[in-house]
């Protein structure tokens, strides 16, 4: 059932402002076989205190969406191949002042973003976290990039240079050298009582018991779910304004995760920033986000309100996909595996991406590559050609898939 | 949770085990060779080999022992270019470039000996302590630690100096010294063998022992011996002309160690070709089979080298 | 706690591996015959000579004589070296002096140089400070010592005459005492600016040649490590926290690579121990790789089988340190184990 469509706008006017918004993303990998598009067109918007979930199976491409927030994709092999990633500071938003393009900003603004205004969790935190470090020293890095004019004012007065350097981490050996003897010795460890006052309050804000205690500590000493709460601890040390979460309780227990999961929610409200958390288990996206992206092979297929995409899949792969969640409100039966596998991302025709795989493909589903449209309430957007109208692919009805009928 | 579901079909393939290992040599060879800086190894490997089999056509044998070099009292200390000398001539009047030939002659002659030595002796003793295990092994892994103990060049050194200095006890001193790690790696293999489940399988389906060897094992030994072979043989080559120069061969052989030796002497007065071209030609000898050696392990023993 | 199971055993193991050590010197000793040719000082007589046989039980069956021998070794008494008409003993002492200030020189040249050309390379994966780490590395792994120490000579001291052979001017050197036997601190220790300038000057070139071949070892190591620590999770994450990419790659990612670089340490002083051999019949340095090779020259057995048993036990020394060093920096970056 197709619906008349128009171009995606924003018509709710009680929607809450842009924090960030990806235009036509693209991202692609020079590798020995080819270029390969592990982004290859993507769009979404997070609003502000909004939790975005980015769904999608291994290979998607989702991970390599969340790492281009902060441009961490390595130059060779990766390459940013275009579209925008605009972002709204706090402070921007306030101002009125105009968006940055993350991929485009110098280096030095870029580093003030990154820890300040978006932060990052980790999948495992056992690797995200410097096992030759205790997490004091992880967690003051933090506060020394960013925080260092804070650190400074009050009881120094007029603090010398030196302290000034060291509370920019811009010091050299020769100068760490000389903060040890006597006179600025003591400026140096008031300096670093200050810092740790701020880890102990940061540490404690993820409920923590006895933080002074794991500061001393280093990583391999604490739990999975400690670890984690660590990470979440340094990533608000500084109050950022989005928080990418990148698949942060796969690695944990299960009981763990729902704690985890709960201090997320929690702390994002306290700090009213948004979210986008990525992840491949769609019961969990479910009980966290307010919107969800559907990302399949590189691109977005279904992206709404979190109910309306649940309630009312529209994208055929998201429909699979409900199907294929054994959960315990669906009836008994087989469990419906999507067939066929994901497809080759090197060089890829334009086509649906899902055309192989899809129950209802039509001859037309493997020539042309459909386009997000706004199809339902509050910003509901599917990428099928079943949603287009004949005229505007320039086709007769009869070629267009339909999604009450199966093709294979 | 939403897992990636499974392919359509399975494509089950009736090739017969040799042709399977096969295409495997030749996929293996062909990565090893996408390397450009194995490829160079193995150019020069080519171009030494054949120096060494053209010795004989390039170069007019010595009487009565090719192996030793010719001496002319008239043209002694010709530096490179004069006629008939390409690269110069030694104190004793003898032909740098017939030096150069004829010991990659010399080189590969013991490359090989040792090498095949080494390779059998350690896969024996390799063998028998990973099969009977216990206290033999105990045993023999305890005798490999102390031989691992005194570093291989003054173990080889002590050697050949007891033994006398001669050619052929250099060979035998660096057989007694390179053989322990095949037997490591013997040794390594069959302990994961035998800690591999399937063995057990094997086993219960009546496979004897020397079956489980001959299939499972041997197989596996292959690739990290042949790669610690070719690696050797640079290694050797190398030790072998360092115990030569120290003055453990017999004066005059056609080794570039012992060329190197020779014209030690001379680079005071400026005479600087005797020792350099042989020197030179042990360093490609040995670069060529570590570049060689390292592609191979790179092909065959990954280490994650980024995504 | 495996790691600690593990080095005690290694530490039980060790004394025994000594032992094994020496039981192949002494038979290395046996087979080159004439056993009692240790102990000769000068033309001995037939009765001397006899004398001599009793008082180290040569006579007697060999396990005996291995524990005579044995002792002689605990307590100082290793025979007569012929080739520096010495007790062994006094001449090793008198030439450790000159070896270890060589080895340590380059040692420290082959660390220095090692981790930051590892780094430099490594930092920069696949582009031309890379290649140029492996190729330098590998180069190292396959140069004859002695042909680099000889085209060291041939450029530095034949064509451009900026150093010379030799570990000291003799005058120059004979004009200071020698507490310590290590040519330079004896310098400072004298204050003798002159032969401090003196010994540095000797040491440039062979510690340049030795140093080559570890430096390459080391460099390799370095690189290999920080690529793969460049790989990790938690270099990200040091990113994503706003660090600029210097801090990530000094107190992150080299940090982490330093640890694995450790293990090469004892390879590294094997490398150095052997190439000392053939750079001191070179650069006709005084040491005891020098005097090593007169030994097997002249077949003087003494000397010979001091030289191995010494070299063999400083070498599992030092692996046995690294190892330990290893196994308590490891233990904080194994996760958990």
């Amino acid at each position: 059932m197709t619906i008349p469509v128009s171009a995606p706008q924003d018509t709710m006017t009680t929607t809450p402002p842009l924090v960030a918004t990806v235009q036509d993303l693209r991202v692609y990998f020079k590798t020995k076989a080819g270029l390969v598009h592990a982004v290859d067109g993507v769009s979404f918007d997070i609003r502000d205190r909004e939790t975005l979930g980015l769904v999608g199976e291994t290979g998607s491409g989702k991970s390599v969406t969340a790492r281009s927030f902060l441009r961490l994709i390595q130059s060779p092999p990766g390459v940013y191949a275009g579209g925008r990633i605009l972002f709204w500071s706090d402070e921007a938003r306030r101002t009125g002042a105009e968006p940055v393009d993350l991929l485009t900003i110098p280096r030095h603004q870029l580093l003030d973003v990154r820890g300040n205004r978006i932060a990052m969790i980790f999948q495992d935190p056992g690797k995200a976290l410097n096992p030759a470090l205790t997490i004091r020293e992880q967690v003051a890095e933090v506060f020394y990039q960013h925080r260092s004019e804070e650190l400074l004012e009050g009881a120094y007065g007029d603090a010398s240079l030196l302290i000034r350097r060291a509370a920019g981490q811009r010091t050299r050996l020769a100068e760490r050298l000389l903060l040890r003897l006597p006179p600025l010795r003591q400026q140096a460890t008031k300096l670093r009582r200050r810092v740790d006052d701020h880890v102990a309050a940061a540490l404690n804000e993820t409920q923590i018991a006895n933080p002074r205690k794991i500061m001393d500590s280093y990583p391999h000493e604490l739990s999975g779910g400690m670890k984690q709460r660590v990470m979440i601890a340094q990533a608000l040390a500084c109050n950022p304004d989005l928080l990418i979460a990148d698949e942060p309780t796969t690695a944990l227990d299960v009981t763990i995760q729902a704690k985890i999961l709960e201090l997320i929610r929690q702390l994002q409200e306290r700090h009213q920033a948004a979210v986008l958390y990525i992840s491949h288990d769609l019961s969990l996206v479910r009980q966290i986000s307010d919107r969800v992206a559907v990302m399949y092979a590189g691109r977005i297929a279904e992206t709404g309100r979190t109910e309306d995409i649940f309630h009312e899949p529209l994208h055929p792969y998201t429909r699979g996909l409900m199907a294929a969640v054994p959960s315990a409100g669906h009836t008994r039966g087989r469990l419906a595996a999507i067939e066929g596998t994901v497809p080759e991302l090197v060089d890829p025709p334009a086509s649906c991406r899902f055309h192989t795989r899809c129950p209802h493909a039509v001859a037309l589903c493997g020539a042309i590559d459909p386009e997000l449209l706004l199809v339902g309430p509050a910003g509901h957007q599917v990428a099928c050609l079943a949603y287009n109208t004949p005229d505007q692919l320039g086709v007769d009805p009869s070629a267009l898939p339909d999604l009450s009928r199966r093709t294979r | 949770m939403v897992d990636v579901p499974a392919p359509d079909s399975f494509t089950v393939s009736v090739e017969g085990p040799w042709i399977v290992r096969l295409r495997r040599l030749f996929d293996v060879s062909r990565k090893v060779l996408s390397n450009p800086t194995t490829l160079v190894g193995l150019m020069i490997i080519i171009a030494l080999l054949a120096l060494a089999a053209l010795a004989p056509l390039l170069t007019t044998p010595n009487v009565p022992d090719a192996y030793q070099m010719p001496r002319d009292w008239g043209v002694r200390d010709a530096p490179p270019g004069t006629p008939d000398h390409l690269l110069g001539t030694t104190s004793t009047g003898g032909d740098v470039f017939y030096g150069v030939l004829w010991g990659a002659r010399t080189s590969l002659r013991l490359s090989v000996i040792v090498v095949g030595i080494t390779v059998t002796v350690g896969t024996i003793v390799g063998s028998l302590a990973g099969f009977i295990g216990g206290k033999l092994d105990e045993i023999l892994m305890r005798a490999v630690d102390v031989l691992l103990a005194i570093p291989e060049l003054i173990f080889a050194l002590a050697i050949a100096a007891v033994l006398g200095p001669s050619f052929g006890n250099i060979i035998f001193a660096l057989a007694v010294v390179f053989w322990v790690k095949y037997a490591r790696i013997i040794r390594g293999q069959i302990i994961h063998v035998k800690q591999n489940e399937y063995v057990d399988a094997a086993r219960v389906t009546g496979d004897s022992k020397f079956n489980i060897y001959r299939k499972d094992v041997l197989p596996n030994s292959i690739t990290p011996v042949m790669v610690q072979a070719t690696l050797d043989m640079g290694g050797i080559v190398l030790t072998a002309a360092t115990l030569s120069f120290i003055g453990l061969a017999e004066a005059g052989l056609a080794e570039w160690g012992v060329l190197v030796s020779d014209g030690q002497a001379g680079i005071s007065a400026g005479k600087w070709w005797a020792s350099t071209f042989p020197g030179l030609m042990i360093f490609l000898w040995a670069l060529a089979f570590n570049l060689v050696g390292d592609g191979m392990r790179d092909v065959l023993d990954p280490r994650t080298e980024g995504r | 706690m495996q790691i600690r199971e593990y080095l005690l055993r290694r530490l039980m193991i060790f004394p025994l591996i000594i032992v094994g050590t020496s039981l192949i010197v002494f038979t290395l000793s046996r087979v080159g015959g004439n056993p009692v040719a240790i102990y000769i000082e000068h033309e001995m007589s037939p009765a001397e000579v006899a004398r001599l046989e009793e008082r180290y039980g040569l006579d007697e069956p060999l396990p005996v004589q291995y524990l005579v021998w044995a002792k002689g070794v605990v307590t100082g008494d290793m025979g007569w070296s012929a080739v520096s008409a010495q007790p062994v003993t006094e001449a090793l002492t008198s030439r450790i002096g000159a070896t270890m200030e060589l080895a340590l020189f380059s040692a420290v040249i082959a660390v220095v140089l090692g981790i930051g050309l590892g780094t430099f390379g490594g930092a920069r994966r696949n582009r031309w400070p890379d290649h140029l780490t492996r190729v330098i590395s590998i180069s190292g792994a396959s140069m004859p010592i002695f042909w680099f120490a000889i085209l060291l000579l041939i450029l530095f001291w034949v064509n451009l005459g900026w150093f010379s052979t030799g570990r000291s001017d003799p005058i120059i050197f004979a004009a200071i005492a020698h507490p310590t036997g290590v040519y330079t601190l004896d310098a400072i220790l004298a204050g003798d600016f002159r032969a401090l300038f003196d010994a540095l000057h000797h040491l440039v070139l062979p510690s340049a040649t030795l140093g080559f071949g570890a430096t390459a070892i080391i460099a390799r190591m370095m690189r290999s490590s920080l690529v793969e620590e460049l790989n990790e999770d938690y270099v990200d994450a040091a990113r994503a926290k706003g660090l600029p990419e210097r801090l990530v790659l000094r107190r992150h990612a080299r940090r982490n690579a330093l640890i694995p670089t450790v293990t090469v340490i004892g390879l590294g002083f094997g490398f150095l121990l052997q190439g000392t051999v053939v750079v001191e019949i070179i650069f006709r340095w005084p040491g005891l790789g020098r005097w090593m090779a007169d030994a097997v020259l002249r077949g003087d057995q003494a000397t010979i089988m001091a030289y191995v048993l010494f070299t063999s036990v400083l070498f599992l020394t030092v692996n046995l340190v690294v190892d330990i060093m290893y196994a308590y920096l490891d233990r904080r970056v194994v996760l958990g184990a």
